[in-house]
């Protein structure tokens, strides 16, 4: 366990060597929040008005929600990965005492770290610069529900972001534009980190339940705003832990014959 | 030089295939957000279905056309890096020319005639007169000049600082910030977008031209501003270029 606590503290200092890449990272986050922020505020003008579900108090929420559980969710370093498969670096990991598993997880924990803290300032700064109106859950067994549910969406990031890249085994040369077709497309959208997945028809947004990434971002905020309970919720929170159990066993089955046909090409 | 970069991204077809799918879907998912936002509240900021639309598709036709031309700008970190920026120098072309323009991208050529067909479409729904049409068509080559500007001081700096990726990508978030009608900005937000950091001008005042609601002198204070931009940006590549230390070669 010390070797990944140590894992940890190196790859929280080496966040801190690459600062411009970082502080970069956080200001384009920053940005797509301020481009949202502003649409919602200028749908619900009208405090009042209620539209699919939400009044401008709570579709705030989720906005500053987002950056939030951007930060802690989305921010990984497994990213790294593909390039690592494809060079052949891979190969340093598999000859000394190590899980590759534990190693990435480590490193996304120094990761989510330091984001979240980058994060709870910035939210600090714009709830003072936008003084918007937020909703605060004070039911604690929704609180509960609320951190189990970013738990799961957690391991479910971490375990679809690792599938993705053991894609390289295969194509060395596309690993990066899987990832592209799922950082900056699929989780972008279909999690709920641009707009709340319930605007859509309730056929589509039933079909998008039965995927992994509506409990990446979307489900975790709909049960802080008290907008899911009861048995959705459990089942919701069932849903998720099914596709955990599932894409841990994808992801053991692709390692293994990922692994058979690494080939440590650039070695 | 165009040729050679679409005949290299056609040597990797499933990167070519999977970027393609990308660019549709993120496509596809704004489009749906909107049809589907403006279903439940009928107006955005003033602007119904069709007005809001234009205006989307207007900033992807810009967004998607400076993309097209500009691409290499997204590989000039490691020329700099590496030297190799001096035999770009040395070459009978114009250094500028081949670091801006230098590879096309044929991913988004492919996006572009469906992309113009949209927005020929959605902007007949809105019965222009001919004077906004032109107006429209002015402004978006008008558009394509402050990205020119853009791209050229984003290299500029690049030269300077060594730093392209993240600047780039923070211009691509700005304008981004123009997918909607500018008008959601309220307070300093919208002067800022629109007039310090002219993204609004780039992409928004197209298809608020289209709409009746630039006049002329609006029409002639913006191409002003296009080509002072441009200006601006070439003396600024003049002084790099001065700067340029060939450090690695």
């Amino acid at each position: 366990m010390n070797k990944y606590w140590q894992i940890f503290k190196i790859s929280f200092a080496q966040e801190f060597a690459y600062r411009l890449n970082f502080i970069m990272w956080r200001v384009r986050n920053i940005m797509q929040i301020i481009l949202v922020y502003f649409l919602w505020s200028s749908v619900f003008v009208d405090p009042s008005r209620q539209v699919f579900g939400y009044n401008r108090e709570k579709i705030l929420t989720y906005v500053f929600g987002i950056l939030v559980l951007r930060a802690i969710v989305l921010s990984a370093r497994v990213v790294d990965m593909a390039g690592e498969i494809a060079n052949g670096e891979i190969t340093n990991y598999l000859v000394k005492p190590i899980s590759y598993f534990k190693y990435w997880a480590s490193r996304d924990a120094a990761s989510k770290l330091l984001n979240l803290s980058f994060a709870a300032v910035e939210v600090i700064v714009l709830y003072f610069i936008f003084r918007p109106q937020i909703f605060i859950q004070t039911d604690f067994l929704i609180l509960v529900s609320t951190a189990l549910s970013v738990g799961f969406a957690v391991v479910l990031f971490f375990c679809l972001l690792f599938l993705v890249n053991l894609v390289t085994f295969w194509m060395p040369e596309n690993g990066w534009a899987a990832q592209f077709l799922f950082i900056a497309i699929i989780t972008e959208f279909a999690p709920g980190g641009v707009f709340p997945l319930d605007i859509f028809p309730a056929a589509f947004q039933k079909v998008l339940y039965c995927l992994p990434f509506p409990y990446l971002l979307f489900f975790p905020l709909q049960v802080y705003l008290g907008k899911i309970g009861g048995l959705t919720l459990v089942g919701g929170l069932g849903m998720a832990g099914v596709w955990i159990l599932i894409l841990i066993l994808a992801v053991k089955v692709v390692w293994l014959k990922g692994i058979k046909n690494y080939s440590a090409e650039g070695r | 030089m165009s040729k050679n970069a679409f005949l290299a991204v056609l040597t990797q077809r499933v990167g070519f295939g999977i970027f393609l799918l990308g660019k549709l879907l993120r496509f596809i998912f704004f489009f749906g957000f909107i049809f589907f936002l403006l279903k439940g509240t009928n107006r955005l900021a003033g602007y119904d279905l069709n007005q809001t639309l234009l205006f989307f598709l207007t900033f992807s036709l810009i967004d998607t056309l400076s993309q097209f031309f500009f691409r290499e700008v997204y590989r000039f970190r490691p020329q700099v890096i590496s030297g190799n920026f001096d035999l770009v120098l040395v070459k009978p072309v114009n250094a500028l020319f081949r670091s801006l323009m230098g590879g096309a991208d044929i991913i988004d050529l492919v996006t572009i005639p469906p992309l113009i067909f949209a927005v020929a479409y959605i902007g007949s729904l809105l019965h222009p007169g001919i004077l906004h049409a032109t107006y429209y068509i002015l402004l978006v080559f008008n558009g394509l000049i402050l990205a020119t500007a853009f791209h050229i001081a984003v290299l500029a700096l690049g030269i300077i600082t060594l730093e392209v990726d993240h600047t780039i990508m923070i211009y691509r978030d700005l304008t981004n910030l123009a997918r909607f009608p500018i008008d959601i900005y309220k307070g300093p937000a919208k002067g800022i977008l629109t007039f310090l950091i002219p993204v609004g001008v780039m992409m928004a005042f197209p298809a608020k031209a289209a709409l009746g609601l630039i006049s002329f002198s609006g029409v002639v204070w913006s191409v002003a501003l296009g080509v002072f931009a441009l200006f601006l940006a070439l003396r600024f590549w003049n002084f790099a270029l001065k700067k340029y230390a060939s450090a690695s070669s």
